[in-house]
């Protein structure tokens, strides 16, 4: 299997002949508005693509350590897999979250919540500057 | 709606039926208008005996092209009482409640000679003032006595019922995702634990938005696209308002903006500091979008389930993680003063 260029570097190149070469020569504004969403898309996934599965294992490993809970490991290293056993885990912080709200205990759920922004964080890395493309 | 060739003819025979006094009725222009986000739209000149109009049709789209299902019924009935009580809003005259004559269920109203707002504020307006006039459009309909709301619009039980309802929407949302959602568990909890103050429940546009928002030549709001309509928080529109404004400006309600548009609200509404003030209007600026937030969650998951392929619906996930980002920095900021406005409260009472 060849692994270079890198799935990142092919959606990274994707997006940019779409936007260079492909969008300007586009006349219908529906259709440049699908592209420039696109791109935002194609951009996110590139990330996802080279940092998703290790993202997710140290989020898991966090999860863990902060809950107590043996998460297990997912049935495999195959992305399907990875994100089911990543909604799985997700569910033991929701779970903790629910318990610690209804005890009314504040440093738990300040505990908690430093969860809650590191996953943000990596969102954001994903989505980058948010432009609301088509609006107004 | 639907073809658009046959529109001018249709239309014509539809205002001749509507309107027995309009002589020779003639519809010389009609075009399709964007901007509308879930409905069809189209600017139409119509000519008769005597006088010229110019008159909005606003319809349903196909069923395979509707983003949101909201109710024709329900939106006519609103536009009609907001008519009555003089909102500033552009006059509904006519309903095909059937659709048999316009091809789909459509309403027929003023067009509005008012600019849109955001291009006005693009193109540089003045926003000067614009706090104080956008307190002034939100209590003109917030004011409408609840009992004159039209029947279809849901009556909450009470005000408790009523944002245990909205909060719950959070889980609600969370629960039926394809994926678990702690940040939306974390943001219900939060809610629950810092309620605001409550305040009678009024008319809500649901859909509050610059884009939503006319300027009338002497500078007040006109405010166009009720489908959203509901009972509810009125501060809830003022929190969707400021949601929207942030990731598309300009932001009539940022530090300075929003005291001006809290302190004219009171002094409209008789509400006190401790129901209308920034900190709640932030509040309501997490509670407020969940309608939207839901109905983005819900396109993504579709496209996860295969059961649409809407490429909009994946991009929309973007803002729901901006949106997270939004709300946990929210509550860092807000958690104290709402503790303290709360404390406040107690005191008074």
């Amino acid at each position: 299997m060849l692994t270079r260029p890198t799935t990142e570097q092919v959606l990274v190149g994707i997006a940019d002949e779409l936007r260079d070469t492909v969008a300007p020569e586009v006349q219908s504004e529906p259709v440049k508005v699908l592209l420039a969403q696109i791109d935002q898309i194609l951009r996110s996934c590139a990330i996802r693509a080279a940092h998703e599965t290790a993202w997710i294992h140290d989020e898991a490993d966090t999860i863990a350590a902060v809950t107590g809970t043996d998460v297990g490991w997912p049935a495999s290293l195959h992305l399907d897999d990875v994100a089911s056993w990543y909604d799985a885990t997700s569910r033991v912080l929701s779970a903790a979250l629910d318990d610690a709200f209804a005890a009314g205990d504040a440093n738990r759920i300040a505990e908690l919540k430093l969860l809650l922004d590191a996953r943000s964080a990596t969102e954001m890395k994903i989505v980058g500057a948010l432009e609301l493309v088509g609006r107004g | 709606m639907l073809d658009i060739e046959k529109m001018p003819e249709l239309l014509g025979e539809f205002l001749a039926r509507q309107q027995p006094a309009w002589r020779n009725v003639k519809v010389s222009s009609y075009e399709v208008m964007t901007g509308g986000y879930s409905r069809l739209l189209a600017r139409a000149v119509v000519e008769y005996d005597g006088g010229t109009q110019v008159l909005v049709v606003r319809g349903d789209p196909p069923a395979d092209r509707t983003l949101i299902h909201t109710d024709r019924e329900q939106e006519w009935d609103v536009l009609r009482m907001l008519g009555q009580h003089g909102i500033r809003t552009p006059q509904v005259h006519f309903f095909d409640e059937t659709g048999e004559h316009l091809q789909t269920k459509a309403l027929v109203l003023d067009f509005s000679e008012s600019h849109s707002f955001l291009p006005y504020a693009a193109a540089g307006g003045s926003l000067e003032g614009l706090p104080s006039r956008l307190a002034e459009a939100l209590a003109s309909y917030h004011a409408i006595p609840i009992d004159r709301l039209p029947a279809s619009l849901e009556r909450p039980e009470s005000y408790d019922a009523y944002l245990t309802k909205r909060i719950d929407e959070w889980r609600r949302t969370a629960d039926q995702h394809v994926e678990d959602l702690p940040i939306l568990r974390y943001m219900a909890g939060w809610l629950d634990a810092h309620r605001p103050t409550p305040v009678p429940l009024t008319l809500m546009h649901g859909d509050f938005q610059s884009a939503n928002l006319m300027i009338t030549p002497d500078g007040h709001f006109e405010i166009i696209d009720w489908e959203l309509a509901s009972i509810g928080d009125p501060r809830e529109d003022m929190g969707y308002f400021k949601a929207v404004a942030q990731v598309a400006p300009p932001d009539l309600l940022d530090d300075a903006g929003c005291l001006e548009m809290c302190a004219r609200y009171r002094e409209l509404t008789g509400l006190s500091e401790l129901q209308v003030n920034p900190a709640v209007v932030a509040y309501f600026l997490v509670l407020g979008v969940v309608g939207t937030v839901r109905r983005l969650v819900e396109g993504g998951a579709d496209y996860a389930r295969g059961t649409n392929h809407l490429m909009g619906s994946v991009f929309n996930l973007n803002s729901v993680q901006y949106g997270h980002s939004m709300w946990l920095s929210a509550t860092d900021a807000l958690g104290p003063v709402l503790d303290q406005i709360a404390a406040a409260a107690k005191e008074m009472s």
